[in-house]
């Protein structure tokens, strides 16, 4: 199955991605700091999918987002913005950064499965 | 000034009643959380997003608490000015009154910047794909 990797330092942002995710024929790991995920990436972890929060204490997303390209391995995986964050300048640094979409919280849970299964290339 | 010093113990009040508003409405979030997952039980549009409002809940009330750490800090500066040179001090005010403004329009900003759709009415965003 597909790596989906979400990565928020909310539980509770967690939590909800969890339960809308649970039914779709994905892995899903979960990180509240960022450097963790970049931190088992380096280590060898080649997600499918990344799916980050912008605003986070230590790392946000942005830092991740660059230094996922930095790796080899992740260079290239799909990555969406899941944020509060709605300014247009955001999204143009998120997308000259290789970011792959945004998405505005409170999220759609059919539009979250959706855009889940259109990068992952899943049977609709 | 002891008016500035009972405005902080006020805001210091504030601050922790949010910190516990946050701790109180996670708790419970992640409490409803479990039953769901624990029960395997479908959630609709209306759920998922309400289970989503306490994250932005915590946010705003973060944002606040931020703000008035940066209100309590001007004051703390402010204060020590005023009992070392009391010519000194009308200049603080001014300066004081100024941070303090930037500090009021960085949190309306965050206000703003954290709801994300949760005030809007209108159905949700598509997601946006560049």
């Amino acid at each position: 199955m597909p790596l989906v990797i979400f990565v928020d330092d909310s539980e509770t942002a967690l939590a909800s991605t969890r339960i809308v995710t649970n039914s779709m024929p994905i892995e899903v790991k979960q990180y509240t700091e960022a450097t963790v995920a970049l931190a088992e990436i380096e280590a060898g972890m080649t997600p499918d999918l990344i799916i980050t929060d912008l605003n986070m204490p230590v790392m946000n997303g942005f830092e991740f987002l660059q230094a996922l390209r930095k790796v080899p391995a992740t260079q290239r995986t799909p990555c969406l913005m899941l944020t509060t964050e709605t300014k247009a300048e955001l999204k143009q640094q998120g997308k000259a950064l290789g970011l792959t979409g945004w998405i505005v919280k409170p999220f759609n849970p059919a539009q979250l499965k959706q855009a889940i299964t259109r990068v992952l290339r899943l049977p609709a | 000034m002891v008016i500035l010093e009972s405005v902080e113990e006020l805001l210091t009040h504030i601050k922790d009643v949010q910190i516990d508003a946050i701790k109180l409405s996670s708790d419970s979030l992640l409490m409803i959380s479990n039953y769901i997952e624990k029960n395997n039980l479908e959630v609709d549009d209306d759920v998922a997003k309400a289970l989503q409002y306490q994250d932005i809940i915590s946010q705003q009330l973060t944002a606040i608490i931020e703000a008035i750490d940066s209100v309590q800090s001007n004051i703390d500066r402010f204060n020590h000015s005023h009992k070392t040179d009391e010519t000194l001090a009308v200049d603080s005010i001014k300066k004081l009154q100024e941070k303090l403004a930037t500090t009021i329009n960085d949190a309306k900003d965050k206000k703003n910047r954290f709801s994300g759709k949760s005030t809007d009415n209108t159905d949700f965003d598509e997601i946006e794909f560049f």
